[in-house]
């Protein structure tokens, strides 16, 4: 699907703030409808969202099987500031060399990430902005 | 159960950032912003309105879930899983007022009718704070 653009295109606003490294929260469902919540880091490219993790954590297993995912950005300068996406699901790339989550340590800390542990792979998601809601739509 | 808050937590909670409440829609996808919140006699306490979605979801299903995150290091984190004991009106809007002096030090700038105040007591504690769970 390379070049298939987004059904959806990010406000100036919001696309302003994704441009800095700042904090996403990934909002999930455990399979009893728990809500489960984890700090994210994240790039926009192509107007599509993409987050990496290591493929043992929780998320990206309740990711994976709901195929949707409710996103949380605020404006660090203005913390009651929020955008709340609703994402799609719309790719899962492995990542066996981890270039993908070099690139967002990078983005985040200037630096390349940390050493693998032992066992660890990690995975990229690819997620389609749906619905944007909030106070900086 | 409630859970107690372990010595690192009860440190953690005391900084002020906004926590971000997690809720389910009746369709069952996820609602998700930023409140201001206190930790107090061993509860999380917020602050909203009747009319709000999250508030709406927690009056059908009490288990909502909190994160705290250090916005400047995102490595520090904790999720509470949790549940509304009750909720009371805030007349006068004396604990949204005392929240805006938690975060901003200063008097709460918006219309202080309305508001309610919200008591979430944790069931359990996963993070960076208390170690990987």
């Amino acid at each position: 699907m390379a070049g298939a653009e987004p059904a959806l295109l990010l406000s100036p606003q919001v696309q302003r703030l994704v441009a800095l490294p700042i904090l996403m929260v990934i909002a999930t469902k455990r399979a009893d409808g728990r809500v489960w919540l984890n700090p994210v880091w994240f790039e926009l490219a192509d107007g599509y969202i993409w987050i990496n993790s290591n493929t043992r954590r929780s998320w990206p297993k309740y990711l994976q099987r709901d195929k949707e995912a409710t996103l949380l950005l605020t404006d660090p300068a203005e913390p009651d500031r929020y955008a709340q996406i609703h994402g799609r699901l719309a790719e899962v790339i492995p990542d066996p060399k981890h270039e993908f989550i070099d690139r967002l340590a990078r983005r985040y800390t200037g630096k390349q990430f940390r050493e693998l542990e032992p066992g660890e792979e990690r995975i990229t998601f690819k997620l389609e902005p749906l619905a944007v809601t909030g106070q900086m739509i | 159960m409630t859970v107690q808050l372990s010595p690192k937590m009860k440190e953690f909670v005391k900084e002020v950032f906004p926590a971000f409440i997690g809720t389910m829609r009746k369709d069952g996808s996820v609602e998700q912003v930023p409140v201001w919140y206190e930790f107090a006699d061993d509860s999380f306490w917020i602050n909203g309105g009747t009319n709000r979605g999250w508030f709406k979801h927690l009056e059908r299903d009490p288990r909502v879930t909190l994160l705290l995150v250090d916005p400047k290091q995102m490595f520090r984190w904790a999720q509470v899983q949790g549940r509304m004991v009750k909720w009371e009106e805030d007349p006068g809007g004396e604990h949204i007022n005392h929240l805006s002096h938690r975060y901003f030090g200063r008097d709460y700038q918006n219309p202080r009718t309305g508001r309610i105040k919200i008591q979430i007591e944790p069931l359990r504690i996963t993070g960076s704070i208390d170690g990987w769970g």
